[in-house]
């Protein structure tokens, strides 16, 4: 067991260098001093306590989305609907949040039990598309994205529109956001807000669910193989839309937090790109709570950092989002890194001269016995 | 897997130690007086939008060369007021101490910004500083820029009506935002002052008086455009940037198979946009707003040491802010001449155009 | 003597466990030589390491005498060594031409040149006898034939030494014989062949030599023409084999399953059971006989609840259990070893212990209040590896891909006959098993019946029920042919109802 969490600890950290490695390559190509790019890249994200407060503010919508993302995945699901499951949740914490005159823990309670059914529930029907009617998740929640973009666009200005403009609802009261006075202060007027912890606790809470309880247990094993589950008397289809429907909670909650905390108020027009971040989250963190969790905050350094770079530097902001791009795609792709490990080790074991070949093709994974 | 992802937590907590200790000493801006450096934070869109975006930004670049001004825009991550005080503090921090924010999204982002860095000042255009009461609060190191887009609808629709004389006309905007709305509202009146007075006949149905939604769904902008010529309508006023591109390639592709479609282009001259063949282009006009000159200016005043700060200009036809562009090649020199009498007029007061619906269309 | 390929004291060590200890293994030219273990002896290891999949620790590959390295399957190719694996690695909707080229197509300017492939193909095909048409699609020929394709896929690539996985695990008896022929054409024309196997039948009608390997050391080579069945199998195994089951006569109880007038549907809506009548007592093995595809499928499913039947009833000690959802059916004593171990048996990526929970997961003492006891499923876990003898690298954390399918089918046998069920029903138990593992089940099976509960075998292999059952209903079309006696019937008598000629019943 150690040896293997091990590699996976050598894995993780070899694609991150990479990616930044590749980072550092475009910088050069783009004639800029790659060291420089990432001092300005990484102190911009990390320099003072309001910076650090903003890497974290940034990070808690992508810690929920990647956690819907991993948890799906756990049951086998690829839930691309994660920006969707967000911008409902953030409606309906929006909608309670304006309509109900209500104090604030009351209504702050109120408004994240509603992002969460709201976003579960968006997440509930491709859960029983899929079990009812073996309808591909990946598409229908795509669909779903895009009846979430518009329903929102419906939404926002016919009842929640402020005194003047029909593109984004009204200003959310002090009562109903979640920024405090004490959190904002301690980090120096960042957006950092309550979202943060209830993004840790949630990750507490997947973790726990997914490690400690039957729950955990049913749901990993139908993601596993749903054949040997049903056999053994786990009802599938229950957990495909169980799984689901907690997939759609957590990014819901994560919306909640990105319009009532990080944000205070609703665009409409826009899909959240955190929604399709949490996707490259999930993958970095190895689909396990705490990955994502480390994964979303690296994320939160990249994206709050990158515009300190930029203006630091002479890299033009295309070429800086290429290189945030560059580094999450090499930091996500932690498979090759691992195929690439295992050629470097065969090589090195053999003492004989490689014979000549190409790169392995279709070699069955499994293949011998032990 | 719980190893893995405690050893993220550890390398950032560590990273974090790093960083925010060496960045202590190198934060401070150096001593003495540095050079005056322009900063621009893009709204939603690309730097090359052939728009808001672009007409700032050339504005910006245009007094940087003359000036010999370090010039650098940034790009936010999302269009939350927090994506847009980030890039504000970024630029503000990296010693740009002038910045010039294109868009009414910004309004409560410079609101809080014209605060917190004092020793910066800032451009908004199309939007005043307010904290989300819309009560403007201007501080003296911001100035706030609005333009009269009625009076240049106005313009665009008179010379439209003008030069047809007669038939429908339609309109297709983005968001239903006021800037948007007040274009709409202006080549309204426009096409009613050429009726009254000059005896064309020209109308517009509430059917072809359309907000798409979005300032970049292209689609849907060619499909909106190939539903107005179908019902019959023989030139649009396209407010909408991604969206009216798409508009104006539907106008194209009938112009090409010799059938009449007209556009009247926005915020930019956009004749070049719809040529088609030669030089023949499907933009009879286009309502400007002269971004570029607006943003240029304020760099120029900072540059002179005279910042209109705490202050809400008006571009309009008095200060020449806006206007439609110098040459026409689809117009009439009859029709341009009437255009610029009615300019004349605007200019001296004498003709007002209003900048709210009334009984217009939406 | 010469040797075409010498694989000289090979070591191979995966985390847990040394997969091949010292291992040589030496190729005549022009020979079929056997390669026979049983299962997670190491065979498999050996000949990935042959063809490149895996790097040895120590030890000396030659081929003709010189020193390689075959560093990957394309080096391997390169070589001259083509393997024929256990699962097929062909694409379906290409035809056997453009399957067979796949990888190095030659080319007139840019297309492909399939014409002159195909011609090729045809006389290769000629010359071994394989009778293969290459313009057939591979979705529509039979598995025999898609097996001869992986064959001609090498001969195309003109491979010297060629291996076969397993190469009659997949095949009907028919089709076994025609692979026969095939290798000693092979043979004939001058190439050489290794064969992995477990299957002793094989050995003796083909090779001509024999390397014996167990857990992971080499037992010897031995002459196959001299040394007796019995021999090998001793020598694989290690210790004396029995091939006769000590079967008590055991009068059999009350009914335990009774299968009234049952009728499922197929996949597709077609009748895939009609009107089945059977029951099973306690203290009994009922074995169904049949070609495979006869309404097997159905009646398991539908006696586990997997599929709804349509019609009749399912009696569990007298209650119905029809409605039931599986859960509910194996709370009330239902147990069940599917044929398909990797998709219906067991959660490979899940540790042993976890798998060993499969279905009491939510009961105590492995949970409480919907949390997991891990000290509970550990202690469970070690308790019946022990008892049934299950031999994994990482004890009960290690995960069950990492096991043998041999291990693994313990794996599932132990979790199943743990929960001590009163009905066991067991879908060809033993496929792909060796001859250990074989024996070991059917002892177990057969003690389940001792012990006075009841067992239904269905199984595609005629011996395997002949061997163990007590009674024998023989299905064809959905329908129950007859019943009979294993005492008082023998293997011609099955077949011929199991081609659907009547017999009277007889229990």
């Amino acid at each position: 067991m150690t040896t293997r969490a091990g590699r996976e600890y050598i894995l993780s950290l070899v694609a991150i260098v990479l990616g930044l490695v590749a980072g550092a390559v475009l910088m050069l190509l783009s004639g800029n001093n790659p060291l420089l790019g990432y001092l300005y890249l990484f102190r911009g994200g990390l320099m003072n306590i309001e910076r650090l407060g903003n890497t974290l503010a940034t990070a808690t919508p992508l810690i929920f989305t990647g956690l819907s993302v991993a948890f799906a995945f756990r049951t086998g699901l690829f839930n691309i609907g994660a920006a969707g499951q967000m911008l409902i949740g953030g409606l309906c914490a929006t909608a309670v949040g304006l309509t109900f005159p209500w104090s604030r823990p009351v209504l702050l309670a109120a408004m994240l039990t509603a992002a969460l059914a709201g976003g579960g529930l968006w997440a509930a029907l491709p859960g029983w598309l899929k079990a009812r009617f073996n309808v591909h998740e990946v598409v229908s929640t795509i669909m779903m994205n895009w009846i979430a973009f518009w329903t929102v666009f419906y939404m926002v200005p016919r009842y929640f529109k402020g005194p003047f403009l029909e593109t984004e609802s009204q200003k959310l009261p002090d009562t109903a956001s979640l920024k405090t006075q004490w959190l904002s202060a301690l980090f120096n007027g960042s957006y950092i807000n309550l979202g943060i912890v209830l993004a840790i606790v949630f990750v507490a809470l997947t973790a726990f669910i997914l490690d400690q309880t039957t729950f955990g247990y049913e749901l990993k094993a139908v993601g596993f193989n749903r054949h040997a589950a049903g056999v053994a008397g786990i009802n599938v289809n229950r957990n495909l839309i169980l799984s689901m429907t907690i997939a759609g909670a957590l990014a819901g909650l994560g919306g909640a937090t990105f319009y009532a905390g990080y944000a205070s108020n609703m665009q409409i027009g826009v899909l959240p790109s955190q929604g399709f971040d949490g996707i490259a989250v999930s993958l970095l963190g190895a689909n396990s709570p705490l990955g994502v969790l480390g994964a979303a905050i690296f994320f939160g350094l990249l994206h709050t950092g990158k515009g300190f770079m930029n203006a630091m530097t002479r890299i033009p902001p295309e070429i800086a989002d290429t290189i945030i791009a560059t580094i999450i795609y090499f930091a996500a792709t932690s498979i090759m890194v691992e195929r690439v490990l295992d050629r470097l080790k065969r090589r090195r074991a053999g003492q004989l001269p490689v014979a000549a070949g190409r790169d392995t093709i279709a070699a069955p994974k499994k293949g011998g016995a032990r | 897997m719980l190893k893995r992802g405690i050893s993220f937590v550890l390398v950032l907590v560590l990273a974090a130690a790093m960083f925010s200790g060496c960045g202590k000493q190198a934060d401070k801006p150096e001593p003495g007086k540095p050079a005056l450096k322009v900063g621009m934070v893009t709204d939603f869109g690309t730097i090359d939008d052939k728009s808001f975006n672009q007409g700032t930004w050339e504005g910006v670049l245009r007094a940087g060369k003359e000036f010999g001004l370090e010039t650098r825009y940034l790009k936010p991550v999302g269009t939350t007021e927090a994506d847009y005080m980030k890039e504000i503090g970024n630029l503000s921090d990296a010693g740009f101490k002038l910045i010039v924010c294109p868009g009414f999204k910004f309004e409560t982002a410079i609101f809080q910004a014209q605060d917190k860095y004092k020793d910066t000042k800032f451009v908004l255009i199309d939007g005043y500083p307010h904290k989300g009461d819309w009560a403007p609060v201007v501080k003296e190191n911001t100035v706030s820029i609005f333009f009269a887009e009625h009076e240049s609808g106005f313009l665009a629709g008179l010379a439209a009506a003008l030069q047809l004389k007669e038939g429908e006309f339609g309109f297709i905007g983005g968001m239903e935002i006021p800037p948007v709305q007040k274009f709409n509202w202006g080549f309204q009146q426009g096409v009613k002052y050429a009726n009254t007075n000059y005896g064309t006949n020209v109308s517009m149905k509430a059917e072809n008086v359309i907000y798409q939604g979005t300032f970049d769904n292209v689609a849907a902008g060619q499909q909106l455009a190939a539903q107005m010529y179908d019902r019959g309508v023989r030139a649009i006023f396209t407010a909408a940037g991604g969206v009216g591109v798409g508009s104006i390639n539907e106008a194209k592709a009938r112009a090409k198979a010799g059938k009449e479609a007209w556009i009247v282009g926005v915020d930019v001259d956009q004749y070049g946009e719809g040529v088609y063949e030669g030089n023949k282009s499907v933009i009879l006009t286009s309502a400007m707003k002269y971004i570029d000159v607006a943003a240029y200016d304020m760099i120029k005043a900072e540059k002179e040491g005279k910042f209109p700060g705490g202050q809400i200009l008006t571009f309009s036809a008095v200060n020449d802010g806006i206007g439609i562009p110098k040459t026409n090649p689809n117009l009439s020199d009859d029709v341009y001449k009437k255009v610029m009498d009615a300019f004349a007029k605007l200019k001296n007061g004498s003709l007002k155009v209003s900048d709210t619906q009334g009984d217009l269309l939406r | 003597m010469e040797y075409v390929i010498e694989m000289l004291n090979i070591r191979k060590e995966f985390p847990g466990v040394v997969a091949c200890d010292d291992i040589t293994l030496q190729l005549r030219k022009g020979e079929i030589l056997a390669l026979l273990g049983e299962n997670g002896a190491g065979k498999s290891t050996l000949m990935s390491i042959l063809f490149g999949l895996y790097q040895p620790d120590s030890g000396v590959i030659r081929l003709k005498g010189k020193e390689v390295r075959i560093s990957n399957p394309n080096v391997a190719n390169a070589l001259g060594i083509g393997m024929v694996h256990q699962h097929f690695k062909l694409v379906h909707n290409f035809t056997i031409t453009e399957n067979i080229i796949l990888g190095s197509e030659t080319t007139r300017g840019l297309v492909v040149d399939t014409r002159s492939a195909a011609r090729r193909i045809r006389e290769l095909s000629a010359r071994y006898g394989l009778n293969v048409d290459p313009d057939a699609r591979v979705a529509d020929v039979s598995v025999g034939m898609q097996q001869r394709v992986e064959i001609l896929k090498m001969l195309y690539r003109d491979a010297e030494i060629l291996i076969f996985d397993e190469p009659t695990a997949v095949l009907t008896p028919q089709e076994v014989q025609e692979l026969m022929k095939i290798l000693r054409g092979l043979i004939y024309e001058g190439k050489s062949v290794i064969l992995i196997t477990h299957k002793l039948k094989e050995i003796k009608a083909v090779a001509d030599r024999c390397t014996v390997i167990r857990r992971g050391r080499l037992i010897a080579t031995v002459d196959v023409e001299t040394t007796s069945g019995e021999k090998l199998a001793e020598m694989m195994v290690g210790r004396k084999v029995t091939f006769q089951v000590d079967k008590k006569a055991k009068k059999p109880g009350e009914a335990i399953l009774e299968l009234d007038n049952l009728s499922v549907r197929g996949p597709g809506g077609v009748a895939g059971l009609k009107n089945f009548t059977l029951e099973v007592r306690c203290g009994e093995i009922v074995g169904i006989a049949g070609v495979d595809g006869n309404g097997q499928k159905e009646l398991v499913e539908a006696v586990i609840g997997l599929r709804k039947a349509d019609s009749g009833r399912i009696l569990l000690k007298g209650n119905d259990v029809k409605d039931l959802p599986v859960r509910g059916r194996i709370a009330r004593g239902m147990a069940f070893i599917p044929d398909d171990r990797h998709k219906y048996g067991l959660i490979l990526d899940y540790s042993l212990e976890y798998n060993l929970i499969l279905k009491d997961y939510y009961r105590t003492p492995f949970s409480r209040k919907g949390l997991l006891d891990h000290k509970a499923i550990r202690r469970h876990a070690v308790r019946v590896i022990e008892e049934f003898d299950v031999r994994a690298g990482q004890g009960a954390a290690a995960t069950v891909r990492s096991l043998s399918g041999g291990n693994q089918q313990k794996t599932i046998v132990g979790r199943e006959i743990d929960a001590n069920p009163d009905l066991l029903i067991a879908v060809q138990p033993t496929r792909g098993l060796d001859v250990g593992a074989i024996e070991y089940i059917h002892r177990r099976l057969l003690e389940q019946r001792d012990n006075g509960k009841a067992v239904l075998l269905i199984s595609l292999e005629l011996d395997e029920i002949l061997k163990i059952s007590d009674r024998i209903a023989v299905i064809n079309n959905g329908e129950l042919v007859g019943v009979v006696r294993a005492a008082e019937t023998d293997e011609n008598e099955v077949g011929l109802m199991m081609t659907g000629i009547k017999r009277g019943a007889v229990s």
